[in-house]
């Protein structure tokens, strides 16, 4: 997508056609609860992005094409899910790799935000390593939903994806200057609660940022969503405010989640807090059914409720452009 | 000779009736046990979340959703495996008490059994 007032360069599209930033609330209810591509860009913790209808091809001609860092965040996988809401979860997962070599930026790595399975079974496992072994990105960091630590505590989990990682297998890693730190949220919920970090969890999130300079671009990816989008279904993290207290320094924090099964953002102060969809089967909005259970849509919609993330981060601008499309 | 005939007669018959007696207190139990109880799960939620039960009752879960779900109780006295569509788990409550209990997978399901 081009910014038509641009001089054409495939520059940030940073438009504000009021000059006095854009109307946050204004633009976040705008965009429909799945499907819809959005672009946006922060810039020293400030929200700044312009609007734009169904995103067919992330980053063509677009800011991004002169991003620094490239990665995509895939999320609910769900491979070994076979019901109504969708009978070929392998061919959705194969359409969202596709859809990933085709971007126009090669992402350098993936993200992919839990959910990975749906029954924790090694051949489910196996089946979404081999399906990623097409993907352009070689590198995959994982954080387990909580379909991927049934049975074995997280046993398997750990084996397969989590050798380096500590505890039930948080860990952070810096390239190009960001900070990513990927966090369980899935492991030891109790009765009536909603995801959970864990005090272990907590201490090391906190010695893990105490020496990094404020200005490091933080990114937090984690399976539930590290804010509370309806508790009514479990979806938030019950000891997430403590986690981002040790984040309150830093200019640019990014949180990147999945478990929700669509789209939603929500800036606060620093922090813009993201979900993905699924590439299985797309969930319901908050309340809007009896219960978050898989949703049934016509054969025809179902690729267009379900997608990839593609994030970009811009040296210099602690920004991080993220851009969400959808499989069709 | 009629007398030892005699003898071994009323041994059989007294084993008879013993045997009958035993098998019919045995009935008789079956009789004051109670058939077992269902809960079934649908839409993230198990019906009835509030059960009361005799002692002795087996509670039979039945997983009606499209998502996998666990049922375990926050005591820890019980915990089923991962239960996919139509899978069932059942446990029977010897003791009385009240048993909480939740879908590890989604933690906000809870439900309750009271074992009188």
């Amino acid at each position: 997508m081009r910014d038509e007032e641009n001089d054409g360069t495939n520059d940030v599209i940073l438009h504000d056609h009021h000059h006095d930033g854009i109307d946050r609330r204004g633009f976040l209810k705008c965009m429909a609860w799945a499907g819809t591509g959005a672009l946006y860009v922060m810039q020293g913790g400030v929200l700044k992005s312009s609007a734009m209808s169904t995103l067919k091809n992330p980053g063509s001609g677009a800011a991004v094409s002169s991003g620094e860092l490239s990665f995509v965040q895939i999320s609910d996988s769900h491979i070994g899910f076979s019901k109504a809401a969708n009978q070929d979860v392998v061919s959705t997962l194969s359409a969202a790799v596709d859809k990933i070599n085709a971007l126009p930026v090669a992402p350098e790595f993936m993200l992919h935000t839990g959910d990975i399975t749906h029954l924790s079974r090694p051949e489910e496992f196996d089946t979404v390593d081999q399906i990623l072994k097409a993907a352009s990105a070689k590198d995959v960091f994982f954080v387990p939903g909580e379909h991927d630590v049934l049975g074995d505590d997280g046993k398997q989990y750990l084996e397969r994806y989590g050798k380096t990682a500590q505890g039930s297998g948080w860990y952070s890693f810096d390239t190009k200057g960001v900070h990513f730190i990927g966090l369980v949220n899935v492991m030891n919920l109790r009765a009536g609660g909603m995801g959970s970090l864990g005090p272990e969890q907590l201490e090391w999130l906190e010695r893990d940022v105490r020496h990094l300079r404020s200005s490091t671009p933080i990114v937090v990816f984690a399976h539930i969503p590290l804010w509370t989008v309806y508790p009514e279904w479990g979806w938030g993290t019950e000891d997430s405010a403590q986690a981002l207290s040790y984040l309150k320094k830093f200019g640019s924090v990014s949180v990147l989640n999945g478990h929700i099964h669509q789209i939603m953002q929500k800036v606060e102060g620093n922090v813009t807090f993201h979900t993905a969809a699924s590439t299985a089967y797309p969930q319901p909005e908050p309340g809007k059914a009896a219960s978050p259970g898989p949703v049934v849509v016509p054969a025809g919609q179902l690729r267009s409720l379900l997608g990839i993330t593609s994030a970009h981060y811009m040296k210099g601008k602690h920004a991080l452009a993220v851009v969400d499309s959808s499989l069709e | 000779m009629r007398h030892k005939k005699d003898l071994m007669h009323l041994a059989m018959v007294t084993l008879i009736a013993l045997l009958l007696t035993i098998a019919g207190s045995a009935s008789a139990d079956e009789a004051v046990n109670p058939p077992g109880v269902a809960v079934k799960i649908d839409n993230f939620t198990f019906g009835p979340s509030k059960l009361v039960i005799a002692r002795g009752a087996t509670v039979t879960w039945t997983n009606g959703d499209d998502i996998p779900h666990t049922i375990v109780a926050t005591d820890k006295s019980f915990k089923s495996r991962v239960l996919d569509t139509d899978e069932t788990f059942s446990y029977t409550f010897d003791n009385p008490g009240t048993y909480a209990y939740f879908c590890s997978i989604h933690p906000h399901m809870m439900g309750e059994v009271m074992v009188k």
